[in-house]
């Protein structure tokens, strides 16, 4: 019998040629699990906490796989943002827990994890300090150019450098166009012996023939390269087509736990492992610890029902409108808050017509940007004229694409005059694009109406100004010194190296992100998924954790009723009791106003203003004279008194405390007006 | 001999509480005086009585000698300890109360009232043949300056202040001959506009001072001896806050000399109870000169009580009833090493005071360790006085030793939630190279409060739990946020 040991083919010590290598020796397939990653963000809104998460990371270990998908794409995004936990804690908590297995994300070419660009330096900056062994990188224009920065830093390195074709089904994207692509991403890394290629259908719409023959024409070029196919199940038809790949020479499939699966995400990993073993082809997989996660998943996925898309059930349209796994519940979530979740079959239906006008491909940033285009554009129509409305923007663009082919001269003067405000309200990130701010489009740049219906009369000048070049060489590189010290000023203390790359990458939201963290700790890793969402509910719930190994105890004793906006909770933490205030959003605070300008005195220290300008001349009052190293104002506290003087010779516009009120260090005493002497 | 059977400790926090812990040790009754917000103070709590003397600005409460000598009278009290701080070397309030028929455990009022008056205090302190800050008050041009150093051989840096000055105005440090001149010149022009007087006066600078004092306790039947020095040169803003028995920079020459000379002084003014002669000690030319007589308890007394064994309270009692000190100056022998951190409520950044409820405390104990509060688990801190809420006192063979104390107590025993402290400025300086090797002056934590604050303690596993406890409640009160 095979023991635990024998699985593992791969490991996060290899080069990468020797996992290269590894593979290619491999008599079928191997395959990544997703479930860390692209499961969660496809069918729920990447909520899947590392809480529940690192249960699989043992099993893992002894799984064979050839890797995790375990970073990268929206989940860090939504890390940062809606889960509070840092991608970073979480590679080092899932290597110290499955030392065994690549970690391996997904990165957006020059948008990395973002949603824009980034500056050359911004990139290998970032690249070089995220500890991950497997890159997989995709550009959604299929630019290679694009991804030069990434690679180049990867491979230097010495990780392994994945990189993807962006796929879908279009009479445009032929084997022939997918060839010249693998042409340029071979000629980009060296060769093709310390990289393995992916195939991103990330829509789930290769239908098993078309697939069969794309790995077919890529193995016939290039016999020694590996190829990793990755595609959801959203067409209902994944299975047949992760065997069709594999027979044609693709020798990793991206599977995840079954107990994961619903619509959007990969097909099930013991299903494929069957499926495939009973046609014929060898599965490498300890199959006895696959089910032991697979099982591990039932015990927390049922917490998660909330985080599901509205939309259910596969959807074999997703052909036409190619909306990608990972944007289902996200799309369906915003339709829902935003109410138009009756429009989602129509947006759909124009995002079909759409994509046939502009072409690109379905995936981040591009689907954002098909999506709030495409919503924009129906909402406005539902809104000016309803249903009707919509139906005839419907039966326009119809009747443009598919009866007249895209021939804006066979429209009506009438018709051509309505698609020549289709996009006047466009969104900038759209003009961007055809703009060729984020690189050269793949079928080449839309038709002229386009432009006039998204820039008006300015519409000469935006054709001229479109861009060729890849964001990497038009992108000036960022000032990363003053980047750090801005971030410092918003945060009050030194960031760490990781601190820096999140806000480089999502700067607002990454120093709300740091504001949590600095008050709440390890609540993000550390609760069950229950207390993190909801708390404890009644007398005696109990949640229990370690830190370093020591157990912690906290225990509800009591919630308050509201009273003021402040709702007081009793703990027994560690058996003592605490009683915690909690600010509600009606809570009456009384703002202290700061001072923040330069003509704005604050109070040196926290106390009591016991004297308000000074012995010699007497108070103060607005309009008086006050000049430079004058005192102004005494600030007493425990027996110490603080003088606050003038900053300069000045007259005193307002005094915004009373003689023996409470001040707190910072806050506003007096604002001045500088006299010119 | 006077009977003292009931003591009003006029004062609050750690001095009252440890006045009080002595007074308890030998059966004598105490009455507490509070303010308003000092309620429900400690020192309120364990005292035997207690009586509210006003509202919370001292000047109401714990400065207010009318109301407490009432509280003393209607409380049944015969004498009266005023701790240190407020109106501990206050000499009115020491006459006010003798003349009220009661105990003053202190010196007499009339050595207070010297003492602190600086000028007559110089004289009788030169008289007495102990050295001062060489200085001359008459000066009138460059030329006397320099008459003057070279009759009395002193160097520069010297120190020319205006004779009415104060709080660091119309003070210029003079470096070289060529300097004296404008020196002179803008001394004066500051001292006329800021003190409408242009007396100057010139002293020598001393760079790098150390701060060393020295404990004396005295009888009426003229006994004075002294309990060896302490060494409290960590200060910030002219405060101290680390305070060591004995001083590290000594040798057993000069702290034989420094104490004698201590003595001497304190002989010669008649002095009485316990008192302290603080010295400015010069380490590179090893001199010695005084500053001060501090004619009261100090905060710093229980590290000399801690290597000598005695009880600096219960002398002060027993030399107010009229006993002789039962024990000569041979018998002093100190037998450890002593150490006090002042725990304030402060931010230990910017010293900016910090109150509100102590929400939490854990006091250090252990091995070696002596705790003297002011304060209980959940009493508020009001703004209204000193920041001090606990001294925490090590001690060991060696100062190796007490540091090593100190860094426990401090680093792992020590907790207080509710209110800022200064522990972690406290740890950091103990830790310092400098300090450990013994070489700093008054200067230091200015000269290195950059260094000491880049090394705070970071948060232990408590803090952490805390920050998640402080999570759960957030989300129990107020249920799945909106961000999720």
């Amino acid at each position: 019998m095979k023991k635990d040991n024998d699985y593992i083919i791969v490991t996060p010590a290899m080069s990468p040629s020797e996992i290269v290598s590894r593979v290619r020796a491999l008599p079928g397939v191997c395959l990544t699990s997703t479930g860390m990653r692209d499961a969660g963000q496809s069918d729920y809104k990447n909520r899947l906490r590392y809480f529940d998460l690192a249960t699989l990371a043992p099993h893992y270990n002894r799984m064979g796989l050839f890797s995790a998908e375990c970073h990268g794409g929206a989940r860090w995004h939504v890390g940062i943002m809606n889960r509070r936990e840092s991608p970073f804690d979480e590679i080092r908590f899932l290597r110290e827990k499955m030392p065994n297995v690549l970690l391996q994300t997904l990165v957006r070419e020059t948008n990395l994890w973002g949603y824009r660009p980034y500056p050359k330096n911004v990139i290998e900056y970032v690249v070089q300090n995220v500890d991950i062994d497997v890159w997989r990188c995709f550009s959604f224009l299929n630019d290679a150019r694009n991804m030069r920065a990434v690679a180049e830093t990867v491979m230097k390195r010495g990780k392994l450098f994945q990189p993807a074709i962006s796929f879908t089904q279009a009479d445009w994207a032929d084997n022939a166009y997918y060839l010249k692509v693998v042409r340029e991403i071979v000629a980009l890394c060296g060769g093709v012996d310390e990289i393995i290629l992916a195939i991103k259908d990330m829509a789930g719409v290769g239908s098993p023939a078309r697939i069969g023959s794309l790995v077919d024409a890529i193995k016939q070029a290039y016999p020694e390269l590996v190829i990793q196919y990755h595609r959801h199940a959203t067409d209902g038809l994944a299975l047949p087509a992760l065997l069709a790949a594999a027979r044609s020479g693709a020798q990793i499939l991206d599977v995840e736990e079954d107990s994961l699966t619903r619509f959007y995400g990969q097909p099930p990993i013991l299903g494929v492992q069957a499926y495939l073993e009973e046609s014929g082809v060898p599965v490498h997989l300890n199959r006895q610890a696959a089910e032991t996660a697979v099982q591990e998943v039932r015990e927390w996925i049922n917490q998660y029902e909330w985080a599901e898309s509205p939309f259910k059930g596969l959807d074999h349209n997703v052909l036409a409108h190619r909306m990608p796994g990972g944007a289902f519940p996200s799309s369906f979530e915003q339709a829902e808050k935003g109410g138009f979740l009756h429009l989602m079959p129509s947006i759909l239906k124009v995002m079909s017509l759409y994509n046939q006008i502009i072409k690109y491909f379905d995936v981040t940033p591009g689907s954002q940007i098909t999506w709030t285009t495409c919503c924009g554009i129906v909402n406005r129509y539902a809104k000016k004229s309803g249903e009707i409305g919509v139906k005839h923007l419907i039966d326009l663009l119809e009747r443009f694409v598919v009866e007249k082919n895209q021939d804006f001269a066979a429209l009506e003067v009438e018709e051509q005059n309505e698609l020549l405000s289709l996009f006047a309200n466009a969104p900038g990130d759209f003009k961007n694009l055809i703009l060729g701010h984020y690189g050269k489009l793949p079928m080449g740049w839309p038709d002229e109406w386009v432009y006039k219906s998204a820039f008006g009369s300015e519409w000469k000048k935006a054709i001229g100004g479109r861009k060729e070049e890849s964001p990497l060489d038009a992108l000036p590189d960022e000032d990363l010194a003053e980047a750090r010290k801005t971030l410092k000023e918003a945060l009050g203390w030194e960031p760490n190296k990781e601190q820096f790359i999140l806000y480089l990458m999502h700067p607002k939201d990454a120093v709300e992100y740091m504001q949590f963290r600095e008050k709440f700790g390890q609540a993000p890793y550390v609760l069950p998924t229950n207390v993190w969402r909801e708390g404890l509910k009644k007398y005696g719930d109990t949640v229990e954790f370690e830190i370093n190994g020591k157990p912690f105890s906290i225990e509800l004793v009591s919630i308050g009723e509201e009273h003021e906006g402040i709702i007081h909770v009793i703990l027994r933490v560690n058996n003592k009791m605490r009683v915690y205030a909690v600010e509600t959003p009606r809570v009456k605070t009384k703002k202290e106003e700061m001072a923040t300008g330069p003509n704005e005195v604050g109070s040196p220290i926290n106390g009591t203003v016991w004297r308000l300008g000074n012995p010699r001349r007497g108070s103060l009052k607005p309009g008086d004279i006050v000049h430079k190293g004058e005192e102004i104002a005494n600030i007493e506290a425990m027996k110490m008194e603080t003088a606050v003087l003038a900053p300069f010779d000045a007259q005193v516009v307002a005094i915004k405390v009373e003689l023996n009120d409470i001040v707190k260090e910072g806050q506003l005493l007096f604002v001045l007006e500088p006299i010119e002497n | 001999m006077k009977q003292i059977k009931r003591i009003l400790v006029a004062n609050r926090g750690v001095p009252a509480v440890r006045v009080m812990h002595t007074c308890i040790d030998r059966k004598i009754l105490t009455t507490a005086v509070y303010s308003t917000p000092d309620r429900l103070a400690q020192h309120v709590t364990m005292a035997d009585s207690a009586v509210h003397i006003g509202e919370g600005p001292p000047t109401d409460s714990y400065l207010n000698m009318d109301h407490i000598i009432d509280a003393a009278l209607q409380s049944g009290s015969d004498a009266i300890h005023p701790g240190w701080g407020f109106l501990a070397e206050n000499h009115e309030f020491g006459q006010r109360v003798i003349d009220a028929g009661l105990t003053w455990i202190g010196p007499d009022p009339e050595v207070i009232r010297l003492m602190g008056d600086k000028i007559e205090a110089k004289e009788v302190v030169e008289k007495a043949g102990v050295p001062t800050i060489p200085g001359i008050s008459q000066v009138d041009s460059v030329d006397d300056i320099i008459r003057w150093m070279r009759e009395e051989n002193i160097e520069y840096p010297i120190m020319v202040k205006a004779s009415s000055g104060g709080g660091g105005k119309g003070m210029v440090k003079v470096e070289r001959d060529e300097d004296l001149q404008q020196a002179l010149a803008q001394v004066r022009s500051e001292a006329l506009k800021s003190f409408g007087d242009d007396k100057v006066l010139v002293e020598k600078y001393i760079e790098r001072g150390r701060h060393i004092e020295v404990q004396i306790v005295a009888d009426y039947h003229g006994n004075v001896i002294h309990l060896c020095e302490r060494e409290c040169t960590i200060q910030r803003r002219n405060q101290k806050i680390i305070e060591e028995a004995p001083s590290p920079s000594l040798t057993p020459e000069l702290r034989e000399e420094i104490c004698q000379s201590a003595v001497t002084l304190m002989k010669s003014i008649g002095y009485t109870s316990a008192g302290t002669v603080e010295f400015l000690f010069d380490s590179n030319t090893k001199k010695y000169y005084f500053l001060e007589v501090n004619t009261r308890l100090q905060v710093e007394h229980g590290i000399t009580e801690l290597i000598t064994g005695l009880d600096i309270v219960g002398i002060m009692i027993d030399v107010a009833m009229g006993k002789k000190l039962p024990f000569k100056q041979s018998d002093i022998h100190p037998n450890r090493w002593a150490m006090e951190v002042r725990l304030n409520a402060e931010d230990p950044r910017t010293f900016s005071p910090s109150f509100g409820w102590l929400t939490r405390l854990t006091e250090p104990h252990g091995p070696a360790v002596r705790i003297s509060s002011g304060v209980y688990e959940g009493a508020a801190i009001p703004s209204y006085y000193d920041s001090l809420i606990m001294l925490i006192m090590s001690t060991g063979a060696d100062r190796e030793d007490a540091i090593r104390v100190m860094d426990r107590s401090l680093s792992r025993n020590l907790r207080v939630e509710g209110v800022k402290t200064l522990a972690p400025l406290l740890l950091s300086i103990i830790r310092h190279p400098q300090f450990i090797s013994g070489d700093f002056s008054t200067r230091f934590i200015e000269e290195n409060l950059d260094d000491l604050v880049s090394t705070f303690l970071g948060e232990d596993d408590v803090d952490e739990a805390l920050k998640v406890a402080r999570y759960v409640a957030e989300i129990s009160a107020l249920g799945t946020q909106n961000w999720m």
